[in-house]
């Protein structure tokens, strides 16, 4: 009883607060962006951009508090600059947990996010790569540029929200980037984010969410293995990491 | 090219190529959902089984209606089977 009712006030409270956040802080974040726009080159810009979506991820996240509560744990603090992030993802909310990343990051997205008013947008002129636009080819170059320019690419490699603990198999590409560009990797472990909301739903169930950032894996550990290997052995280190987290749940 | 030895030598592109266990490799197994290959990794394994049996199937649209591990036995056993006869 107590669950529904916190449940029903977590929904009304969200959701009026996520209106009036698209209605208000996403102009006043576009004005502030357009105001500096003149004064700066296209890399500052991008990179204003940027930390603006992170802002707003931010406090998307906050939006649930105190019925949803998010705790985020670093192995190794911050993840490294021009790092490659790799984390499971089973909500869609997954998406804006990213925004508690301190670092400057693009998103690997399916093509969803780009259909979404308003978000889908920003990511298209934030840079956001949509891989089921580009071909690898494209994405490994567009990938390295911004790596290069010391961005950071984010991404869920099972290409798609599980709904539920189990895991999905990764998938290769960003893997055979890393080993082009022989960026860190730093595995991301989110685990509580099942139900917020949950998969074919929009309702948003109370709880603790936890991402807890794994220490970065090096060139120096990984560029001798074949992408295949690779991504299984991040994978592999995120299942071991969530086992952990859940255990006695 | 006989059937075991068709096998063994797909089987030894997984072990070597893809570092799997044996205990994997059955013929039944899915590609894609049990043994964890995404598109990319199919070219990967069509490079390496190219060289393994020195035959071209790159540009076989066979290919790309293989599942299992079963299939993929099948499939080179019939394009040896043509290269055969020709």
């Amino acid at each position: 009883m107590l669950f529904r009712l916190q449940t029903l006030l977590l929904n009304l409270m969200f959701y009026a607060l996520f209106f009036i956040v698209v209605v208000l802080l996403v102009p006043v974040l576009l004005l502030i962006g357009l105001a500096k726009a003149p004064f700066l080159s296209h890399r500052k810009n991008m990179e204003s951009l940027r930390i603006l979506i992170r802002v707003y991820g931010r406090s998307m996240v906050f939006l649930g508090w105190p019925f949803i509560r998010v705790r985020v744990e670093k192995e190794a603090g911050d993840p490294p600059k021009a790092c490659i992030c790799v984390s499971n993802h089973r909500a869609t909310s997954d998406g804006f947990l990213m925004g508690m990343l301190d670092c400057e990051g693009v998103q690997v997205v399916n093509l969803w996010p780009f259909k979404v008013p308003v978000l889908g947008f920003f990511a298209r002129l934030a840079g956001y790569l949509s891989i089921r636009e580009i071909s690898i080819e494209e994405f490994l170059r567009c990938g390295s540029e911004l790596i290069e320019q010391g961005v950071s690419i984010i991404s869920f490699p099972e290409g798609t929200r599980a709904g539920s603990r189990k895991m999905g198999p990764f998938h290769s590409a960003l893997f055979r980037l890393a080993l082009q560009t022989g960026a860190p990797i730093v595995p991301i472990c989110i685990s509580g984010s099942e139900n917020k909301p949950r998969k074919g739903s929009a309702v948003m169930h109370p709880g603790l969410i936890r991402m807890h950032l794994l220490a970065p894996i090096t060139e120096e550990s990984y560029r001798d293995m074949s992408p295949f290997k690779l991504k299984n052995f991040v994978r592999d280190r995120i299942a071991a990491e969530l086992e952990r987290m859940e255990k006695g749940e | 090219m006989q059937r075991e030895k068709i096998v063994k030598l797909v089987n030894e592109v997984f072990l070597e190529d893809f570092e799997m266990e044996p205990a994997q490799l059955v013929p039944d197994a899915h590609l894609f959902t049990e043994l964890g290959l995404d598109s990319l990794d199919v070219v990967d394994l069509v490079v390496a089984l190219q060289k393994k049996f020195n035959v071209s199937i790159r540009d076989d649209e066979r290919i790309r209606e293989i599942r299992t591990l079963d299939d993929l036995y099948g499939l080179i056993e019939a394009i040896g089977t043509e290269l055969e006869s020709e």
